[in-house]
């Protein structure tokens, strides 16, 4: 009780004009908060902390960008020199290379593995036989738990030229073997068909849950009105799964420069860069091979900004066409 | 499942509630300030230390005499494959089992996980977060900017004085050869390192054309010398089945684009070379010389008549074994150790007939030398010791270094340790049967590297006595003569050094360039890009700065040769 009286004592002494009485309010009504719910705030402390020392924290380190950076200078002692590794990515001559590289392999990612965790949920919606669902299921996501490495290292083996997809085309259709680790337009099929193969499964996790949360009355009204299978998909499940897709559609947006650098870097050689070789797999050469520290943030601050860019973009386009929004 | 799915539901409602939240945005802005604070509060005070230039000799240093050995190091070094096979570290080592009890020196060794690209990751890390070892071992005219750069930047130390005083064994050798000594010091006169010195140029030529005996006798060919000769021998491989099982599936030449750079390999018949050569004093780069384009026209038919390798772009050591011991490749262009000898030793159960040798390195015109074949020069920069500023006691350190050019360290590093690894037969250090047949089976460049360090390499003098004994075979020895023999070598650049904003100008030209050469050069020799398209490639090249590049190993050539 008494500590309620303090609190309101303060908020009327202290009476403050403009932003500062704004957080000033907002920081008397945390501190209330928190000592109303102490605990959760204690369990959200982790994670909070985890945004602020990893993800906030290494924006400091951000400033290099705009600097020529050495480790012996530290951050604060290299010198400013402005735009100058912007403008040097602009020109330099694999920049319109890397972004068609990063655009297109993400979007290629968009229409195809997006809409394949969906398609793989709501036929696995129709299955009636439990046991047979389930199997699909296990055995669909399945590939999501095997490393990276390993997963590029089958499909090293699988499309080598005495692999086996070349044994077959050999085999059945009698077409010469073909190297596809090494045709630059074989790159993005193989990479975004191994990346739908290995996380489909786990991607249709999330769809099969918003279709249970369907409320099942609905799908009797529409059989009464004589709807049959396909129609209820199409005009309850679908609708219904609507609000997630948005909200994940929108996360994806925000990770749209970042397609899987770590598996290209994996999957990549010289003779397939002209397709494969992104924004990502640039700054690791730049920044990490030949330590161009600065550089390397540039170009990767460039590609954030970017990818913010597009979040907003996307949020305020769902906002206005449906209810649906990220914030 | 079910119930997990019901969790899974129960996730999902919060999570579209909580980001409704309006606080949500506002609780954002509070982090952020927070965050702010605290960067802030942790504000990097690293600041440059004392580089040691030229204040390690102050009059209070410690005389020469009253200098041990230190108690203890830490060395970081890259750990040699051949090492790897049969220890996790150096200390496991015989050498450096056995400097621990001369010395005293406890060792404490880092090695970088992996190799290649992996090795230059970690040490580019390791640079940047400042947390160094006492010793660095690694090739500093490789690292960015250069080895002026990374004393004056602070990370290592100079060493001309302290090798003056603390190590005489290593000063006197310098001393003796004035050439070795011009190379490794840099152009501000700076000594960095401890480095390996190729003490014979008998050690200098380890790499050239190989080439199956055996498939040439079968189908009666003499060994090819000429470019012209080659294209014969190759096609005759590919159309007459020398591996005798009735398929066509010889692969005539494994050819890879590394060694066409760096040692002209096949280009270098046409009279020079395709990467940055020294003509008479004036810096040039080979592919932009209208040889260059013969030699792609001549690979890219040879492609085309599969007369070469068509995983040349993308082969490791892994594939490139799979494929000679796999009774395929018949010639390609490799070491006489790990090349001739590996190969030998692992066919010599299974097919006995198999026989490598060498080629000479090819040329135009019957007789001619090649203008460049493989050879290094006594200092290439590899395995440099260099102390660090982070290292309390470099005068100890330099002379526990400087012990490796000792005789006895000569001795120890070349040959390991007497009676076990080696011993004296009338003078000459003979290698025991545990290394030249060791009774575990291991090959000998393995077993080699389980007692010392001259089958790869190390910061001492490699001692001719151990090739001749290490390229046992007669192909091997041969291999040497033919391969000196038929280059001339005179184009080859010596060991230049830049300085920091050359270094860094150099660098941003030539990664973009060799990214986009390497593309290139191999597509038009897979015949993906026609070679009508070649003046465009040259026009690329001049456009991406090529010329400006040569510009500045032009001026560090000048330098190099005002030493």
């Amino acid at each position: 009780m008494s500590v309620l009286q303090k609190e309101t004592k303060a908020v009327t002494v202290k009476e403050k004009s403009g932003l500062k009485a704004k957080l000033f309010d907002f920081g008397v009504k945390v501190v209330k908060d928190a000592k109303r719910n102490k605990f959760i705030y204690l369990m959200v402390l982790p994670v909070v902390l985890y945004y602020i020392i990893f993800q906030y924290g290494p924006m400091y380190g951000l400033q290099i960008a705009f600097k020529d950076y050495s480790p012996q200078l530290g951050f604060s002692g290299s010198e400013w020199v402005g735009l100058k590794h912007f403008s040097e990515f602009f020109s330099s001559f694999f920049f319109w290379r890397l972004l068609r590289n990063t655009v297109l392999l993400s979007l290629y990612s968009f229409i195809f593995a997006f809409p394949a965790g969906i398609i793989l949920a709501l036929l696995l919606n129709e299955i009636r036989g439990h046991i047979f669902k389930r199997s699909v299921q296990t055995i669909t996501y399945m590939p999501h738990f095997v490393s990276l490495v390993v997963i590029v290292g089958i499909l090293f083996d699988f499309t080598s030229t005495d692999g086996i997809i070349n044994d077959i085309l050999g085999f059945v259709f009698g077409i010469e073997p073909v190297a596809f680790m090494r045709e630059a337009e074989w790159f993005r099929t193989l990479f975004i068909g191994s990346d739908i193969w290995q996380n489909v499964g786990w991607s249709s996790i999330i769809f099969l849950a918003a279709m249970s949360n369907i409320d099942p009355s609905l799908y009797e009204a529409a059989k009464i009105d004589g709807a049959g299978r396909w129609k209820q998909t199409l005009h309850i499940t679908i609708p219904g799964i609507m609000p997630t897709v948005i909200i994940l559609l929108i996360l994806q947006i925000g990770k749209f420069m970042t397609v899987g650098d770590e598996k290209i870097l994996l999957m990549y050689n010289p003779t397939t860069y002209e397709t494969a070789d992104v924004i990502g797999t640039y700054v690791y050469r730049k920044g990490i091979l030949e330590s161009n520290f600065s550089y390397s943030a540039a170009v990767g601050l460039f590609k954030s900004v970017i990818a913010f860019t597009l979040l907003i973009i996307a949020n305020s386009i769902a906002r206005k066409i449906s209810d649906t929004k990220l914030w | 499942m079910a119930y997990i799915l019901k969790i899974r539901i129960k996730g999902e409602e919060l999570m579209l509630r909580q980001v409704k939240l309006k606080t949500f945005s506002s609780t954002l802005v509070l982090l952020m300030i927070l965050s702010l604070i605290i960067a802030g509060c942790s504000n990097n005070t690293q600041t440059t230390e004392e580089t040691g230039e030229g204040k390690s000799v102050a009059s209070d240093s410690p005389k020469p005499e009253d200098v041990g050995y230190p108690g203890e190091l830490s060395y970081w070094v890259s750990l040699d494959a051949n090492v790897a096979a049969t220890s996790k570290t150096l200390n496991d080592v015989g050498v450096y089992k056995e400097l621990e009890k001369i010395t005293g020196t406890k060792v404490e060794f880092k090695h970088p996980a992996g190799e290649g690209d992996q090795v230059t990751e970690q040490f580019n890390l390791m640079v940047a977060s400042g947390n160094l070892p006492d010793i660095i071992e690694y090739n500093w005219l490789t690292v960015p900017k250069g080895p002026d750069n990374a004393i004056n930047s602070g990370t290592i130390i100079r060493l001309n004085e302290l090798i003056d005083q603390y190590a005489p064994n290593f000063s006197k050798y310098l001393n003796d050869n004035p050439e070795v000594k011009k190379m490794l010091t840099t152009d501000e006169g700076n000594i960095y390192s401890f480095p390996l010195i190729r003490g014979d140029d008998y050690l200098m030529v380890f790499k050239g054309p190989i080439i199956r005996q055996d498939w040439l006798d079968k189908l009666s060919l003499e060994r090819p010398t000429t470019i012209d000769e080659w294209e014969s021998v190759l096609t005759a491989i590919k159309e007459k089945d020398p591996n005798g099982n009735g398929q066509n599936d010889e692969i005539p030449l494994l050819l890879e684009l590394g060694d066409i750079k760096g040692t002209g390999a096949f280009a270098s018949a046409w009279g020079n070379t395709p990467w940055f050569y020294n003509d008479n004093g004036t810096v040039k780069f080979g592919s932009i010389e209208p040889e260059f384009k013969e030699f792609i026209t001549t690979m890219s038919n040879w492609y085309a008549n599969g007369l070469l390798d068509t995983d040349f772009a993308a082969i490791d050591t892994k594939l490139r074994d799979a494929k000679v011991t796999g009774n395929q490749l018949a010639a390609l262009y490799s070491y006489t150790g790990s090349g001739i000898g590996k190969y030998t030793g692992l066919m010599k159960e299974e097919n006995p007939e198999f026989k490598l040798v060498s080629a000479p390195h090819p040329s135009v015109n019957k007789g001619e030398k090649a203008a460049l074949g493989q050879k290094d020069h006594p200092f290439t920069g590899a395995y440099g010791a260099a102390i660090t500023t982070s290292a309390e006691n470099p005068e100890e350190i330099v002379k526990w270094l400087d012990f490796a050019f000792s005789e006895e360290g000569h001795m120890l590093f070349n040959f390991g340790i007497e009676g076990e690894s080696y011993e004296m037969v009338d003078g000459y250090p003979k290698y025991t049967d545990e290394i030249m047949k060791n009774p575990d089976g291991l090959p000998v460049t393995q077993a080699l590297g389980k007692y010392m360090r001259s089958g790869y390499g190390g910061p001492f003098v490699q001692d001719r006595r151990y090739i001749e004994q290490y390229a046992e075979l007669p192909e091997q020895q041969e291999a040497i003569q033919v391969w000196t023999d038929s280059a001339e070598n005179a184009i080859k650049m010596p060991p230049v050094t830049m300085t920091a904003d050359e270094s860094n100008e150099y660098a941003s030209i030539m990664s973009d360039l060799e990214t986009y050469y390497d593309e290139m050069v191999t597509k038009m020799i897979m015949g993906d890009v026609s070679l009508d398209k070649y003046d465009e490639f040259i026009a690329t090249l001049e456009g991406m700065g090529i010329q400006r590049a040569i510009e500045l190993q032009q001026e560090a050539l000048d330098r190099y040769n005002a030493r």
